[in-house]
């Protein structure tokens, strides 16, 4: 239960970040809030001889409003997200998210950043900011790359993030009119538990009520975030009544591909799967009939 | 990689030499001595570790410290300022908010954070920002309270000490005009609150001594395996470490806890029986290279075939464990009072049901820890997180083969037990041998992984049961038949298997019982005693039987409790003494409080209500072991006998030299449960001084004398009467020089608020101080002694009819209300009405607090807790995010109440509150589940997978029979 036998750099710039992370590779680790890194490494989960903290890195803290919407910071805390205005006034599902993750001394420290490079199968926020159309800047030595955040997991703790790379900042587009979105997770007891399963949709309705656009993203229960495209066919084209979206529900828990484990059974999470789906489209679906006017 | 570091803690500039990969958390305990600070799991769990950075809570386990230079850090030693209590710190004090007071120092810390942030936080507020901090003690009734209530809170309530949103327990704050009393019956706050709060109190890793090492145990990695070889010269190699020792190297004696099977060996010298069983340890200059040390080990096992089900163990040809324990059948009990199969026959109505139990582990806030070091004249000096110090005391003696004279144990504060804690642990052996192996102090400590393994935790039980009655509900036969899975060793198990039956016809009038209980060894880590012992698993089955019975015949389920409820002064069927008994008083109040008749059976789907009852023994009737206190081997086997030998609680009492304050030594152990404020009420009433003028010193076998310790929910009792006699002593002793400066006779004087007077006239008074020192001026030192035995005779002369007996016993109703998402099968528990009888309180806050501790304890064992295993004996889930107990948000709003009793046998009328609180609740979770969704879930713990997958089945079976 101790870390042994690590060396730790403070990088100031994310050059030097960068220039660490490549002379050490493999060997090394990202060290950004260590919520989950820390844990890793003590009980042998994780081994590496180094960590590049970037911490220092001011560059990557912060939530900026741009005209496209908004660039959060990779460092910026789950608990700075729930206290952003910003975040607060337009963005309402990724509190739904956020707000549910862990514990308050963990969300003072873990960051988003984190939250998505670890890509652990059941982390809260990288679902629901898919349904946001979320995407990614990686930045190295090379040069800048921008990327969906759905294509940038790979399977579970694994990313397309090379090791000389820092995820610098996460994009938000701005919701266009019409659009809502909901989380709905189950965790096994109300405070301080990891999703089980949860679902995370997003839905952009027409001026006649009908939805132009369908995003169903499970999490927890398959080896990465998973865009459900059959329950979004469900959706698209009609207005997301009761009917539609029980369908829809369906179609994702025929996607999920849940394992059994400790905290449930591959069965009771694709019971879960539709439940949330339903619920989270039809609080979508609230959302965007009322951005609509 | 080492480096300087300049850290800022609660406003001073510390340079310090740090790792790369040293935790805030380390370095505040170990380099800067700050010990308020907690280790509870170190992987940001539990919250007892949290301070503030920069005004955030966090995690220190989390947190690098040469990482942190530049921020303002914040421990719990920061808060009070120059010795004053932050108002939040008085509101902790004050409403109840701390009973072991592990986890106190974060949850005061991140509160402090909260209220500094949002002067008026909402109820949910509130839960939402405590919920990553664990408390095993008191259902978080008391901390939630303590926010509302503090001083600085501007929320709904205003502030100050107005009611909170939560339903006040009923309360006396100072005991009503004319009482008899002035010490007992009132809410005074704990005496160790003030430490708690503070971060002042140590428990036994806080505690450093000079030239100590530290130890780590190394523990098997198959479930069932034969020890070829073990090569400890790669972990001897290893800079730092200075010894490792094998089974080779400790002695040859078992210990145990059932003395009939005392089956470990300190070490393991041949065998392996469950994964984590104690192979070898090692101690070097710090924890961190005797934990790298155990992996530099490498032992050769021959690997057996492994059981893990207690009906497959028993079964011939399984795997066996023991050559001492064929078929692995450890206890057999076979119990037939009256005759079932008649009573059976002449009922109206029988039900038969099975159920199963669950793998519940205590999880206190503090891991297990000890300090072993040896004085020069060959003491052996033993600092134990334990609740059984005396039984500590005589297994070191027993398995070191040293007199129990030459063994001092010390008792620092303990952050919960709940029976984890109620027997001698590897760690205290040990750290004993390798201290005197060493020549230097040793410490050990279990990280929160090796505490599962080491187990002891509530046995599971897979349990028939069959209950007949006539047509009005009254019981007439019941017959149970248990299999406890005892893991791989006996620990406690012999009694727990007697228990599981015995305590079945204390609660109801039961004619004719039979019992059949089966103890099974398993490899799995050992069962042991856990709150309740033995009897909340059958006590759920039981509650639950009942009132599917009463849904039967369409009896309220209340009322058939009712005419069945156990009457004072009875005999029950099992020849136990059962003495005061407001059962009864208990279903009335229950019933009425929680507005039962407009509730059951009238609720919405989804909304359920249910009503358990419970109750317990006031301490066991008889000493763990038999004879008298004397090293084991010195001696043969002793025949039981129906009495004490020796007295269970003892104390003594010394008034200091100018008779302002009194010294009360009792060896009993406080761990949380709050044993420590209620002796020193009970002292003083029986001083007649303030409880403010008494200092308990309970910590050390060396000043204070043998009480068998916090186990059996005994001390209040058993305790309570040796210190009131201890104080009426001391009174004795000063009667004479009272009636010489009175002018009175020696029989008319009263002592009472530091006074002495004659009897009816309290104007004519003299200060209770100047006649202690007219004492001591003659005599020298004024000491008072006092002792108590229980009852001789107690229990019937059958074969282990001792397990069960009491001097009295507790009574207990709880309803519950939940509500269960038909979709998910997530139950909320909402709301919970406990009425108890535990006599007559002595401090009524620290009952109300065992009771909520012991409703959120029960109801998170209902639906949440369970040790899980792989197909290979290991635990899947050893920590605190896989083995869920609930938290602050989870926790229901509880109302405690006491009806009015007195036991004639108990010191000022008083019985057991801290156990007994504990059994009815599953039931009533159960129950209310069931009405809730019209399916009985009878195996615990009732997940919301088996909820869905009843109902599921239901309505399957539903279409089945349209069809």
């Amino acid at each position: 239960m101790y870390i042994d036998d690590i060396e730790l750099e403070e990088a100031p710039t994310l050059e030097e970040a960068a220039d660490a992370l490549a002379r050490h590779a493999p060997d090394v680790r990202v060290l950004a809030g260590g919520t989950d890194l820390l844990v890793d490494l003590k009980t042998g989960r994780v081994a590496v001889g180094h960590l590049v903290s970037i911490r220092r890195i001011e560059a990557l803290r912060g939530i900026e409003e741009t005209s496209e919407g908004l660039r959060i910071g990779a460092l910026t805390t789950i608990t700075a997200l729930l206290r952003s205005p910003a975040i607060q006034a337009r963005y309402a599902p990724l509190l739904e998210a956020a707000g549910r993750m862990a514990a308050p001394q963990i969300r003072n420290v873990a960051t988003i950043g984190g939250n998505i490079c670890g890509a652990v199968p059941c982390a809260d926020l990288p679902p629901i900011l898919m349904t946001l159309a979320a995407s990614v800047e990686l930045w190295s030595r090379a040069g800048q790359r921008h990327l969906p955040l759905e294509a940038f997991f790979t399977g579970p703790r694994q990313t397309v993030r090379r090791h000389d790379e820092v995820l610098t900042a996460v994009r938000v587009p701005e919701p266009p009119p019409g659009f809502g979105a909901a989380y709905a997770r189950f965790g096994l007891r109300e405070g301080n538990a990891i999703a089980v399963a949860a679902v995370a949709a997003g839905l952009r309705l027409d001026g006649a009520g009908t939805a132009v656009e369908a995003r169903v993203v499970l999490n927890a229960v398959a080896p990465l975030p998973k865009v459900v495209d059959a329950a979004a066919r469900e959706l698209v084209g009609r207005a997301p009544d009761e009917a539609a979206i029980a369908r829809a529900a369906v179609a994702a828990r025929q996607a999920a591909q849940p394992i059994s484990d400790l905290r449930g059974s591959a069965g009771f999470r694709r019971d879960l799967v539709e439940v949330m789906a339903r619920r989270a489209l039809a609080a979508a679906a609230r959302r965007a009939r009322e951005s609509q006017a | 990689m080492i480096e300087l570091r300049t850290l800022n803690v609660n406003g001073h500039d510390y340079p310090v030499a740090v790792e790369a990969g040293e935790t805030l958390l380390d370095v505040l305990r170990e380099k800067l001595r700050l010990t308020g600070t907690k280790k509870g799991c170190n992987v940001g769990d539990c919250g007892a570790c949290t301070v503030l950075v920069d005004g955030e809570p966090m995690n220190s386990c989390l947190l690098l410290a040469s990482s942190l230079e530049g921020k303002a850090i914040t421990t719990v030693e920061g808060l009070a300022r120059d010795g004053e209590l932050t108002p939040l710190q008085k509101a902790f004090v004050g409403e109840g908010a701390i009973q072991c007071g592990y986890c106190t120092p974060g949850m005061v810390t991140t509160a402090t954070a909260l209220l500094a942030h949002t002067p008026a936080p909402s109820t949910d507020e509130i839960k939402e920002a405590l919920s990553g901090n664990m408390c095993r003690c008191t259902g978080y009734a008391g901390i939630l309270r303590a926010v509302q209530r503090c001083d600085c809170y501007r929320g709904e309530a205003g502030g100050g000490k107005a009611a909170g949103p939560a339903e006040a327990a009923p309360e006396t704050a100072a005991p009503p005009a004319g009482a008899r009393h002035e010490n007992v019956g009132v809410s005074i706050p704990r005496v160790d609150a003030a430490d708690k709060v503070t971060g002042r109190a140590l428990y036994t890793a806080d505690i450093q001594l000079p030239n100590m090492v530290h130890g780590k145990i190394l523990g098997s990695s198959v479930a069932h395996g034969r020890i070829r070889r073990i090569d400890v010269s790669r972990a001897l190699a290893l800079e730092g470490v200075l010894a490792v020792i094998t089974g080779a190297d400790v002695p040859e004696t078992t210990y145990g806890v059932s003395p009939a099977r005392y089956d470990e060996h300190v070490l393991a010298r041949d065998k392996v029986r469950h994964v984590g069983d104690e192979v070898a340890a090692v101690a070097a200059v710090d924890e961190r290279t005797a934990e790298k040390a155990l992996a530099l080990i490498s032992v050769d096992y021959e690997e057996l075939p492994a059981v893990f089900d207690p009906r497959a163990a028993i079964a011939d040809g399984a795997p066996q464990l023991h050559d001492r324990y064929p078929n692995n059948l450890n206890t057999l009990v076979d119990h037939h009072f009256g005759d079932v199969e008649k009573g059976f026959a002449e009922s109206f109505h029988v039900r038969e049901e099975s159920f199963t139990g669950n793998h519940i582990y205590q999880c206190p806030m503090e891991p297990h820890a000890a300090i072993a070091t040896w004085d020069h004249d060959g003491t052996l000096v033993l600092y134990t997180s334990t609740q059984v110090p005396h039984y500590v005391q005589y297994m070191m003696a027993h398995t070191l083969h040293l007199p129990l004279g030459k063994i001092r144990v010390i008792r620092p504060a303990v952050g919960g037990g709940f029976g984890g804690k109620a027997e001698t642990t590897p760690l205290d052996f040990c750290a004993a041998l390798l201290s005197r192996k060493l020549g230097r102090p040793v410490k050990m400590v279990y990280s929160r992984a090796e505490m599962f393994h080491h187990g002891r935790g509530r046995h599971k039980q897979h349990m028939r049961f069959k209950l007949g009655v006539d047509r009005a509900g009254r019981i007439q036969a019941f017959v149970n038949e248990n299999y406890l899975d005892g893991g791989a060793y006996t620990s406690f198990g012999v009694a727990t298997a007697y228990y599981a039956g015995s305590l079945m016809p204390t609660l109801y009038h039961i004619p004719n019982y039979r019992y059949l209980g089966r103890r099974v060894m398993t490899n799995k880590p050992a069962c042991g005693a856990m709150r309740g012992h033995g009897v909340p698993q059958p006590r759920f089955a039981f509650e639950c039987l009942l009132n599917m019975v009463a849904d039967d015949l369409g009896i309220d389920p209340i009322e058939i409790r009712r005419r069945n409820a156990m009457d004072p002064d009875t005999i029950t069927v099992n020849e136990l003494d059962v003495g005061s008994c407001e059962f009864k008083a208990t279903l009335a109040a229950a019933r009425e409080k929680s507005g039962w008749d407009g509730k059951y059976g009238k609720l919405p789907p989804g909304k359920g209500i249910g009503v358990g009852s419970g109750g317990f023994v006031s301490g066991a009737g008889y000493c763990i072991y038999r004879g008298q206190v004397q090293l084991s081997h010195e001696k043969p086997r002793e025949p039981f006998q129906k009495k004490a030998i020796f007295p269970h609680a003892n104390a003594v009492v010394r008034v200091t030299e100018d008779g302002m304050a009194a010294i009360l030594m009792i060896g009993a152990a406080e761990i949380g449960q709050g044993s420590d404020t209620v002796l020193v009420q009970m002292c003083a009433e029986g001083l007649g001084v303030p409880a403010a003028r008494i200092r308990i010193r309970s910590e050390d076998s060396d000043i204070s004398p043998l009480d068998l310790g916090a186990y059996s929910s005994r001390v209040t009792l058993m305790g309570g009467h040796a210190v009131a006699r201890a104080g009426e002593a001391v009174v004795a002793k000063m009667r004479p020089y009272a009636a010489a400066l009175l002018g009175c006779a020696e029989t008319e004087v009263v002592a009472r608020q530091a006074r002495m007077f004659p009897r009816g006239n309290e104007a004519h008074s003299v200060a209770w101080e100047e006649v202690a020192r007219r004492y001591f001026n003659d005599n020298g030192p004024l000491v008072g002694t006092g002792c108590y035995k229980p009852p001789e005779g107690l229990g019937g002369d059958y074969k282990g009819a001792a397990v069960g007996t009491s001097p009295a016993f507790s009574f207990g109703t709880s309803v519950c209300e939940l509500a269960v998402d038909l979709e998910t099968g997530q139950v909320r528990i909402e709301r919970f009405t406990d009425f108890h009888d535990c006599g007559t309180p002595i401090n009524p806050r620290a009952v109300h607090g065992q009771v909520e501790g012991a409703i959120v304890m029960g109801a998170s064992e209902t639906v949440l807790e369970d040790v899980q295993f792989d197909e290979k004996g290991r635990i899947l889930n050893p920590d605190l995010h896989g083995y869920l107990m609930m938290t602050i948000k989870d926790a229901p709003e509880i109302f405690s109440g006491i009806v009015d009793s007195y036991e004639p046998r108990g010191p000022y009328g008083a019985k057991e509150i801290g156990e007994g609180s504990t059994l009815p609740v599953l039931g009533a979770v159960a129950h209310a589940i069931a009405s809730a969704t019209g399916v009985w879930i009878k195996d615990l713990p009732i997940t919301p997978e088996k909820i869905l997958a009843a109902l599921r089945a239901r309505k399957a079976s539903a279409r089945a029979g349209e069809r």
